[in-house]
């Protein structure tokens, strides 16, 4: 697998597991050995996608009816 | 915040930041110039994801006081030493009054300390060594302290004594830290406390107990004999309670001179002056004295507080606060008119904050399982009086509405919900719900106190003065009700139960044989062969923590000794006992807390579906893809989430396992007795231990893997797993008899902040309620923040600092729980009423 930031190319379990925050999903956090940013890894292809920052959400909104109406805070 | 500037946030009203939802300004512009200057001058003691905010420290002056008295008393039974101690810290200890405040006593010498409770246990005291930016400066010189201390302490702590005395098989699996948390010591407890027994002032305990010594002294002059022996032992415990009954009073007093010298010598502002003064009539009447009005039974109420934290680490805080104190209002309020509306909402709020402010060093294991809080202080509000009727008053609105303007995550409510409630009440309950601060969570009062009679034997009447004795389990407020320790080691990592069932007993996560060998799952014939297994790993894994509870609370008053709460509790004065000595009559109110429950449910759905009934894969499949934690199974993980039947979705399939779980283990919990021979329920519920154990908990058949948090609460489906609506959800969880089958159940659930705005929103909210009622659910509990808010203040913390959030058995403030805790509630399923 290949860092989508650094560029770092390893077997995908050298990318430390984080979590999987939605156990529906095949998106799962993992974080590169060399540059230590934390990835979107598609499990089932086993794929780096995108390097994750705070407030991002690589699997989506949640499940339900949020995004009904926008409730931003301004 | 977003892009507006502070110029244009100053403008808006009141009610265009409500229609924003802006719930924290909404609160800065609406409460008093005293409520929002003591608010924002207060520390954060909770540990921000598992660290202190910069700034804390921890109190050295205590410990150190504490120890060189009881050094000088060497020798003394230990509750008398430990009374002497705790005066000399009374006696000694900085106090100080915050500007503006009008309620007193802290826990510690300055208010960004907290408290490090050093005679627990010794593994706990050298973890400070390592928590950087808590020593205080100079820091050499703490550290010298600290060494002094831990040297002394070690080998001496009620933890270090229990270990001698413990089996050492059942010492190194507990420590092991896989399958449960916690002490078996009053060491770190909490207590229930009857506050129409404390009332009567320390002056007349004291006089109470003047009265049993003479009584003992004139009987042991009697004609010898085995009956009289024991009584030796009664007088240096009464001793120890009049020291600190004493002492506590002086320490009030101090209160008092301090407020008066600042009034007579210090202070210009007349209106300050006058509070002053006030405080100190205040401190010199109570404790000593009955309280006569709201000022003073606060007052009385949180020296109690405090003086129970000085002598240990009261982890929750055991409370109704708008039942001891609505009278108090009342009287003051509505008859004598002696204080506005306005002016009690002061001492409310401030009551509120006091008791956020309070701080408590704890272990990072414990800290990481109770995430931006000290402690779970849940305070319970509603309900009814012993005779049935509507228990709620003007207090109960009071401090909702206190809530709202202070916003803190600690303490949080539980309102006891019955049929009887007022609208008006209802509503208050709701706005704070609408305001985002996930609190309070409902509970079902007629449910609970049936169960904590069935479970127990308390008589109705005392059934119906229960508190929330920490975030989930009712306890009555009575003489042999209150449970003076609440034997937190009983608390179980539940999905260790499937996990062990599939492993043989070992544990894959920690490398030890844990459980008993039950055999090769690849070799049982069919799913009753399994669940037989997991059968008796549940059993093995509640006997081991309830037996080490068990004996660590019958040694307790040998090992720890509490004089101050015994000489608050009646029957403890009345016996000449230690409060934690089981043999005084207490009832029994033991419960073992489940963490990480559902997974069993899912995980065995999921085996018998896809192993036995369909044999879609074999048990060989399964158990290489969990030993792979699914690496390289992907497809089959995925078809184990989304294809095997899930908890929440009224599926019978997966909910009669979830039923059959529960009757098995109650069927257990009447054969485990605790020291007062009454039974041992289960409790599921999480604080955040799902996030805790996540690292502890290896690759389950619900499809989860090690290190992905478990579902967050104690009977709530996992997260985004209930597909089928709220009322699937109530529908699964009122398959089992909330009475019977458990002692109470945590569900969490998170409703859209849109769809519940306005008077629809509190009418859908209410037949919602009505719904959760007339199933028999005992609790339920609501976040009501949105998506954008919550991922917002992920990306720009420091504008997002008051956005609160229900975790589990508690509230937090979002930005203190760490990244993966954060995530795993923006995951849960938002559901949509009506």
């Amino acid at each position: 697998m290949k860092c989508t930031e650094c560029a770092f190319e390893a077997p995908i379990g050298k990318f430390r597991y984080l979590y999987n925050a939605r156990i529906d999903s095949s998106i799962s956090m993992r974080q590169c050995p060399q540059c230590e940013q934390w990835l979107a890894v598609d499990e089932l292809l086993g794929e780096a996608q995108d390097a994750v920052h705070p407030g991002e959400a690589p699997w989506g909104k949640s499940a339900g009816i949020e995004g009904l109406a926008g409730d931003s805070q301004g | 915040m977003g892009q507006r500037t502070a110029q244009t946030e100053k403008a808006l009203s009141v009610d265009e930041l409500a229609n924003r939802r802006e719930w924290w300004s909404v609160a800065q512009k609406t409460r008093s110039k005293r409520l929002d200057y003591l608010r924002k001058g207060v520390w954060k003691k909770g540990a921000i994801g598992g660290n202190y905010a910069p700034g804390i420290k921890i109190d050295l002056t205590l410990p150190q006081l504490f120890t060189e008295k009881w050094q000088e008393q060497e020798g003394e039974p230990i509750m008398l030493q430990k009374a002497h101690a705790i005066a000399h810290v009374l006696d000694n200890i900085p106090i100080f009054i915050t500007d503006r405040s009008q309620i007193m006593g802290y826990i510690g010498s300055a208010p960004h300390q907290i408290v490090w409770h050093w005679q627990g246990i010794s593994m706990v005291n050298e973890e400070i060594y390592n928590e950087e930016g808590i020593i205080p400066e100079p820091e050499e010189e703490s550290l010298e302290i600290l060494a002094t201390l831990n040297d002394y302490w070690g080998g001496r702590t009620a933890v270090d004594k229990l270990a001698r005395i413990l089996d050492p098989e059942d010492a190194v699996k507990f420590m092991s830290g896989a399958i449960g948390w916690g002490t078996p010591t009053s060491a770190a407890t909490y207590s229930t406390k009857d506050f129409t027994y404390i009332f009567k002032g320390f002056e007349a305990l004291l006089a109470e107990i003047e009265e049993r010594m003479e009584e003992t002294e004139q009987k042991l002059q009697g004609n010898p004999s085995p009956q009289l022996l024991p009584l030796y032992d009664k007088l240096p415990r009464w001793e120890a309670m009049q020291i600190v009954l004493e002492a506590s009073i002086r320490y009030a007093k101090r209160y008092a001179r301090l407020a008066r010298t600042l009034a007579e010598h210090f202070e210009s502002d007349p209106t300050r002056k006058e509070e002053l003064l006030r405080i100190a009539e205040t401190c010199e009447r109570v404790p000593a004295k009955p309280p006569r009005n709201l000022q003073e039974s606060l007052q009385f109420d949180h020296f109690v507080q405090v003086l129970a934290r000085y002598e240990t680490f009261e982890g929750a805080w055991p409370h109704r606060p708008d039942y001891v104190h609505g009278p108090y209002y009342d009287k003051d309020v509505n008859q004598e008119k002696r204080l506005t509306k306005e002016e009690a909402l002061d001492l409310v709020g401030e009551h509120l904050i006091r008791t956020y402010e309070v701080g408590i060093f704890a272990p990072k294991w414990a800290r990481e399982g109770l995430q931006g809080i000290t402690g779970t202080w849940v305070w319970t509000m509603g309900g009814v009086k012993p005779d049935g009727s509507d228990a709620c008053n003007d207090m109960t609105i009071a401090y909702m509405q206190a809530a709202r303007l202070v916003r803190v995550s600690n303490p949080t409510f539980g309102f006891r919900w019955h049929p009887k409630v007022k609208d008006e009440v209802l509503r208050e309950c709701f706005e704070c719900i609408r305001h985002g601060l996930g609190y309070p969570s409902m509970r079902n009062d007629p449910v609970l106190v049936a169960n904590t009679v069935h479970w127990y034997g308390h008589p109705v009447e005392e059934a119906r003065t229960w508190v929330h004795q920490a975030c989930m389990s009712p306890c009555p407020t009575t003489k042999y009700g209150c449970q003076p320790m609440r034997m937190a080691s009983a608390t179980a990592n539940c999905a260790k139960m499937i996990e062990y069932a599939l492993h043989d007993g070992y544990d894959p996560v920690v490398n030890m044989q844990m459980g008993p060998k039950t055999g090769d799952p690849r070799q049982f014939k069919d799913f009753e062969e399994f669940f037989g297994a997991w059968v008796k790993q549940m059993e093995w894994l509640r006997n081991i923590l309830v037996r080490t509870v068990n004996l660590g609370r019958v040694k307790d008053p040998e090992f720890f000794g509490r004089p101050f709460l015994s000489a608050i509790y009646e029957r403890a004065v009345e016996t000449g006992t230690d409060a934690c000595d089981p043999s005084n009559g207490e009832r029994g109110n033991a419960w073992v807390t489940g963490f990480t429950w559902v997974e069993n449910a899912d995980s065995l759905a999921a085996i018998k579906k896809f192993v036995y009934d369909e044999k879609k894969y074999t048990m060989d499949q399964l158990m290489e893809a969990l030993n792979a934690n699914w690496v390289g199974y992907e497809e089959m993980r995925l078809d184990f989430v989304k294809n095997a039947p899930k908890w929440g979705n009224d599926d019978d399939y997966v909910d009669d396992l979830m039923v059959r779980c529960l009757r098995e283990v109650s069927r257990h919990a009447k054969e485990n007795k605790c020291p007062s021979n009454n039974n041992w329920p289960l409790l599921p519920e999480n604080v955040s231990g799902n996030i805790h154990y996540a690292n502890l908990v290896g690759a389950l058949p619900n499809g989860r893997r090690l290190g992905d948090a478990l579902y967050d609460g104690g009977i709530s489906p996992g997260p985004g797993l209930d597909k089928k609506g709220p009322t699937a959800v109530l529908k699964s969880c009122g398959k089992f008899d909330h009475v019977t089958d458990g002692r109470a159940f945590l569900l969490n659930q998170r409703l859209s902040p849109t769809q519940l705005s306005g008077e629809k929103g509190y009418q859908l909210w209410k037949a919602y309620m009505k719904t959760w009622a007339d199933l028999g659910l005992d609790h339920v509990q609501f976040n009501m923040v949105d998506d954008a808010t919550l991922r917002a203040a992920q990306k720009d913390p420091e504008k997002y600092q008051e956005v609160i959030v229900r975790v589990a058995g508690y509230s937090a403030h979002f930005v203190d729980i760490s990244r993966k805790t954060q995530d795993n509630i923006i995951q849960r399923t938002v559901q949509g009423l009506g």
